[in-house]
């Protein structure tokens, strides 16, 4: 699948410039986290590459055939939709409703399958709105600090099943977090963003991550120089 | 669902009024053509009962308010869903729909009779008149005013602007017109008993009136309690379909 291009996308609201001049190739085949402190473009970054918004100049190509999922900050269902009804909203067209089940199962949610969202805690209503996004069976998922929210132990747990899951289904995803362990966590490659311009690139190899492991601590580092 | 102490409370006041209206009757304070007693009005009320007159009239009232209602939400549910659709028509139709908001629909009998007669088409424009607007504006409202985060949802599940007004801008605007259904028919209520006492020889408001002229005023209470019963009815009606339709937000 070909890789999604910015080419010096610009974009401002009101006076505040806050992407400037940015071009980034994104591949649909690892996971590219971007960093940054609150109010860098990262949202904003996200929210083009969804076609969400339009940038001001520049010129974003997607590759025809790619589907983009995106997962909010907050999990966004339907509160008027069950759980089971929320995450069968994200299936492709001609799929079996029995699918709903493998996703409800994937994400631990059978049991509270036909609960509304208001019925549901945070941690669930985040994985509700997960399964929907995986449902879609997207080529890439676009991630706001989707885990942002959410206390350490559900986070983490979260964290593991994104991975588990988008290694199974060899997608891609964009995630967007300010924080450095779930970006180290979760990335192939780590970009930080400042100011509206991409100012470090970091790929991690493949594989298990261990956090304490001394090459992830030096990243880790450097990671944090950066943001500094 | 009343708790035995709401129903108690619901109750209460009722029981109140009617021992007021028992005890004044019957102390002879005014005549019982001013003020007939409970039991002449429940008298009559048997009677009326009993020969169908009172279910007629309530049938043909029940019967132009739905049919009037009826009209009335689907011209709201048309003019709401092309506003949004196509946003810029609103323009056109804006002004006018702001000065007839203010218009109150008995006001135009008189040229209505002279335009129509006292058919049954002037009741059904005064109906229609009369709820459109509650819900209309309840319904613009909840579907402008849908929660964008939700819409943007849509927009990546790739929602066409149809399928985005059936699944999120409708089910996220039905508390908003299930109050307008509500209002809308409390308001069909008045305007038809108000426009069958002027143009018409059937309904609860004809029977008020009809019941004046005979200095009937038995039959003005029993009217009069009818529409009441008749609008608690339909309110309760709309209030369990909240309760169904909405149980979401319980």
């Amino acid at each position: 699948m070909d890789a999604l291009k910015l080419d010096h996308i610009t974009k401002t609201y009101g006076p505040r410039v806050v992407l400037r001049d940015l071009s980034l190739t994104l591949s649909p085949q690892e996971c590219t986290v971007i960093l940054g402190k609150s109010g860098c473009g990262k949202t904003t970054l996200l929210r083009l590459l969804a076609g969400l918004e339009q940038p001001d100049t520049g010129t974003i190509s997607r590759p025809a055939g790619l589907k983009l999922g995106m997962m909010f900050q907050e999990a966004r269902l339907f509160p008027w939709l069950t759980c089971r009804e929320n995450i069968a909203l994200g299936l492709p067209q001609g799929s079996i409703p029995q699918e709903v089940d493998h996703w409800l199962s994937l994400v631990q949610l059978t049991e509270a399958a036909d609960q509304y969202p208001a019925q549901l805690s945070g941690g669930m209503q985040q994985r509700a709105s997960l399964a929907r996004t995986l449902a879609m069976h997207s080529g890439l998922i676009l991630m706001d600090e989707p885990f942002a929210a959410l206390d350490y132990f559900t986070r983490a747990q979260l964290q593991q099943e994104l991975r588990t899951m988008v290694e199974q289904m060899s997608m891609g995803v964009v995630l967007v977090t300010h924080n450095v362990d779930e970006a180290l966590t979760l990335g192939d490659r780590l970009l930080i963003l400042r100011k509206g311009t991409m100012v470090w690139e970091e790929r991690l190899p493949p594989g298990k991550r261990d956090l304490l492991s001394p090459s992830l601590i030096a990243v880790k580092k450097r990671l944090l120089e950066e943001l500094a | 669902m009343r708790t035995m102490k709401g129903k108690l409370h619901f109750c209460l006041p009722f029981l109140a009024v009617f021992l007021l209206w028992d005890y004044a009757a019957s102390q002879g304070f005014w005549s019982s053509y001013i003020l007939p007693s409970p039991a002449r009005v429940w008298g009559t009320l048997l009677h009326m009962l009993e020969n169908g007159e009172l279910f007629r009239h309530i049938r043909i009232s029940l019967q132009r308010i739905l049919w009037g209602f009826s009209w009335a939400l689907l011209a709201s549910c048309l003019l709401s869903s092309l506003n949004l659709l196509f946003p810029r028509l609103r323009n056109c139709y804006s002004g006018l729909l702001e000065v007839f908001r203010h218009v109150p629909p008995l006001s135009l009998i008189p040229l209505l009779i002279l335009w129509f007669g006292i058919g049954e088409l002037p009741k059904t424009i005064i109906i229609v008149l009369a709820s459109f607007f509650p819900m209309y504006l309840n319904m613009d409202d909840g579907f402008r005013r849908c929660d964008r985060k939700l819409l943007e949802v849509g927009q990546m599940l790739g929602f066409s602007p149809w399928k985005s007004l059936w699944k999120i801008r409708l089910p996220a605007a039905l508390p908003g017109i299930l109050t307008g259904l509500r209002i809308g028919m409390g308001y069909s209520l008045r305007a038809i008993i108000g426009a069958e006492m002027i143009a018409a020889d059937s309904g609860l408001g004809f029977l008020i009136l009809d019941a004046q002229a005979m200095s009937r005023s038995d039959k003005v209470i029993i009217g009069i309690l009818a529409i009441g019963a008749l609008g608690l009815v339909l309110d309760g009606i709309f209030a369990l379909l909240e309760r169904k339709v909405l149980c979401w937000m319980r």
